[in-house]
């Protein structure tokens, strides 16, 4: 039984369909990955996971039910905007919501004190938000999402203007998270955070589902068009070889582009009767590269 | 019910620690202070004065028997404001003189003494004949006129009898037939003045409490949707909850603030100055008729949630504050309506618009305890008020935690009609 399935799930605002037909399933213990370009329905699909907003069709079951009462006290959710109180001290404000989610007061307050410590940021306990810095808010955002312990986590684009420093805790929290069990749906629009986390990915455009499914099946699927070639000398030529595309002269080497993966021994044999190979590499497209092709073309 | 409870406790907690209600509340304590002291502050300014009589010219002239009779009038009747000063002769030069300087408020002089009793006059400054003036001399002209015209032919008693009041007492027959006596007049009026000063204190409390609680609720539901943390609070607690629980956290702010207001104005009333004015309109709080308090306080309360939960309904229409005052303007108008609806029927309690909108769940809270406190009410008329009252807050908290639900997650344009009742249809609360 998944904690979380979307099956068939759509969403119309009027005429617009925000949500077109979206199905994934997270396990437990998985980070499940959303990906999309901006208004390509990333946060309506979260909101519906939420029970924030009704889906106009299809189902989303949690552990195999429908949406029930019971369900705010184990999800976790960290807005887009992060959605917290101003004026308030931290600590009275993430102890309100974790007592909202069915928390005991004492439980709340041992719970935030130990985020607070893990983060290393005992002292803002006492800090009112409007005083702390955008990613230290961020962070006490994070805190209020998973102070309750939930089974199911949403992240909307949870890693968006933090520094790299601050991107490494969330990321090693986030890990930890996934080992405990925690079932956390999460979207980006930061690959290379996705190929760290994920095994599982949903890449949505203009409301509909291009690419879906294990990170590695879908990369096997996209053909690997890249060669990385490093070499001692020059190898002259490369360009006539048949199925080579293009042929890119760079510091070490040369970055050659082929129609398909066969044209990448005739480059190697050709470079190593000419020269000393140091590297050679048939590259597998990155994300970035699929997310590009599949939602780029149309960005323009 | 738990949650309800620390929903309750975060938002009075919050709302009464912020800084523009702490200074609210203590502006408005101190203004109440200065405003209740201010005829006392006056009468210091002023030194002596005040306490000294103000003085009436009276121009002998050809009547120096009606101002013998004005002037032992004043010194009988024990009024200490004003007294009788004589001018010889007929000519105001000099009583001129005196009133440009000041000395005296104005003077009386007669002509034609032909007749019974001569006209009079009386010459004043700039401000003319004042109020206080007119009720001392009225009554002194009118019992000197008696004791001129009647002097021979009747004696002293019969005059003074002549110049007594004409006793009226009033004895109402109440819906179930029965006379009630008209009992201790005095002690009647007494109560009927405390009644109106009740019914008077608890329309102006309404009012204010009601537009200011009113409009923070709606404030804070707008503020929380546009920081969005709406969206947390929605995912972790039954709408229905966050409403109530925001309503009478911040109706208890209300409470505590009218508390405030109320121990400032009895710590005034207990300065040894005011004691005395208080005294002087000679009302009591034992005069307070009981009843009318315990419905009055009923009613506001009643009262307070239906505006409240319709205030938290709008404000989640809202996505930013700069928009709010335009969206709540009904609900004003209405509490507006209902105020001077109540203000106005005060003279007037069995009016029919009085009769008709006290069944109005909207205008009862006012209009209720206008009738209750002004007049009489069989009381299953002001039990079908109380029901028709509460059936409408359940109607409208249900409805508001609707719209609530619904509207919080509207950003941008302004949803339409359409659009919210699909969306509420579609939530359970």
């Amino acid at each position: 039984m998944e904690p979380l399935k979307l099956v068939n799930v759509v969403k119309q605002y009027g005429d617009k369909t925000a949500v077109n037909q979206i199905s994934l399933e997270v396990g437990r213990g998985e980070i499940y990955g959303l990906l999309g370009a901006n208004g390509a329905g990333k946060t309506t699909t979260m909101r519906m996971v939420l029970g924030l907003i009704y889906p106009d069709g299809g189902e989303i079951l949690y552990n195999g039910k429908p949406y029930h009462a019971e369900l705010q006290q184990i999800m976790g959710y960290l807005p887009e905007e992060r959605g917290l109180y101003p004026k308030i001290k931290v600590s009275e404000q993430i102890v309100y919501l974790a007592r909202l989610r069915g928390m005991s007061q004492q439980d709340a307050d041992k719970s935030l004190r130990y985020w607070l410590e893990r983060f290393d940021v005992p002292e803002y306990y006492d800090k009112r938000i409007e005083e702390l810095s955008k990613g230290n808010q961020q962070k006490m955002g994070f805190i209020a999402a998973i102070v309750h312990k939930p089974q199911i986590v949403i992240l909307d684009e949870a890693f968006s203007g933090l520094d790299p420093v601050n991107v490494e805790l969330l990321k090693a929290t986030v890990k930890e998270l996934r080992d405990e069990g925690t079932s956390i749906l999460f979207s980006t629009h930061r690959m290379e955070h996705v190929e760290e986390l994920c095994q599982r990915i949903t890449i949505l455009h203009k409301s509909n589902t291009v690419v879906q499914g294990n990170i590695r099946d879908i990369k096997s699927r996209y053909p690997r068009e890249e060669v990385l070639l490093h070499t001692t000398g020059d190898v002259g030529g490369l360009d006539v070889i048949p199925g080579v595309t293009a042929v890119e002269r760079i510091d070490r080497g040369y970055h050659i582009r082929i129609a398909a993966p066969e044209t990448a021994q005739g480059i190697l044999q050709k470079a190593m009767q000419e020269t000393t190979v140091e590297r050679f590499e048939i590259k597998e497209p990155t994300l970035n590269q699929i997310f590009i092709q599949e939602v780029g073309d149309s960005h323009e | 019910m738990n949650k309800l409870g620390t929903i309750i406790g975060f938002t009075f907690k919050n709302k009464a620690r912020t800084k523009s209600f702490l200074i609210t509340t203590l502006i408005l304590a101190l203004l109440i202070t200065i405003g209740m002291n201010v005829p006392y502050i006056i009468k210091l300014i002023k030194g002596d004065d005040a306490s000294k009589a103000e003085q009436i010219g009276i121009l002998y002239g050809s009547q120096p028997v009606i101002a013998a009779e004005l002037e032992k009038y004043a010194a009988q009747s024990g009024n200490k404001d004003y007294t009788f000063i004589k001018y010889e002769g007929t000519a105001p030069d000099q009583a001129k003189k005196d009133l440009e300087d000041g000395k005296i408020e104005g003077y009386l002089s007669f002509d034609g003494g032909d007749g019974a009793f001569p006209a009079v006059t009386f010459t004043g400054g700039e401000d003319g004949m004042g109020q206080g003036i007119s009720s001392f001399l009225m009554p002194a002209l009118q019992t000197v006129k008696t004791t001129v015209i009647a002097k021979d032919a009747l004696s002293a008693e019969q005059i003074a009898a002549l110049n007594e009041p004409v006793k009226l007492d009033t004895v109402r027959i109440n819906a179930e037939g029965k006379t009630e006596a008209g009992g201790d007049t005095h002690r009647e009026d007494m109560q009927k003045a405390m009644n109106y000063v009740v019914v008077y204190v608890l329309l102006i409390l309404f009012f204010t409490s009601n537009m200011m609680t009113g409009n923070m609720i709606a404030a804070e539901v707008t503020s929380e949707k546009s920081s969005r943390i709406m969206e947390i609070l929605i995912t972790s607690v039954s709408p229905l909850a966050q409403m109530f629980g925001k309503v009478i956290g911040i109706f208890l702010v209300g409470i505590v603030q009218i508390a405030v207001f109320g121990v400032v104005v009895g710590a005034n009333l207990m300065l040894p100055h005011n004691q005395d004015i208080l005294q002087g309109y000679s009302l009591s709080i034992s005069d307070i008729n009981l009843p009318v308090l315990f419905y009055g306080l009923l009613f506001y309360i009643l009262g307070y949630f239906l505006y409240a939960v319709l205030y938290a309904a709008i404000g989640s229409i809202v996505s930013r504050t700069e928009d709010l005052g335009q969206a709540v303007m009904p609900i004003t108008m209405l509490g507006l309506a209902s105020f001077y609806i109540g203000l106005f029927s005060i003279t007037a309690s069995g009016s029919m618009l009085i009769k008709v909108t006290s069944f109005i769940p909207f205008t009862a809270p006012t209009a209720m305890l206008v009738r209750i406190g002004m007049g009489t009410v069989p009381t299953w008329q002001i039990l079908i008020s109380l029901v028709l009252l509460l059936v409408s807050i359940l109607f409208f908290g249900w409805l508001s935690a609707k719209i609530y639900r619904t509207g919080v997650l509207m950003y941008g344009k302004r949803p339409s009609i359409k659009e919210l009742r699909k969306a509420m249809k579609a939530y359970k609360i």
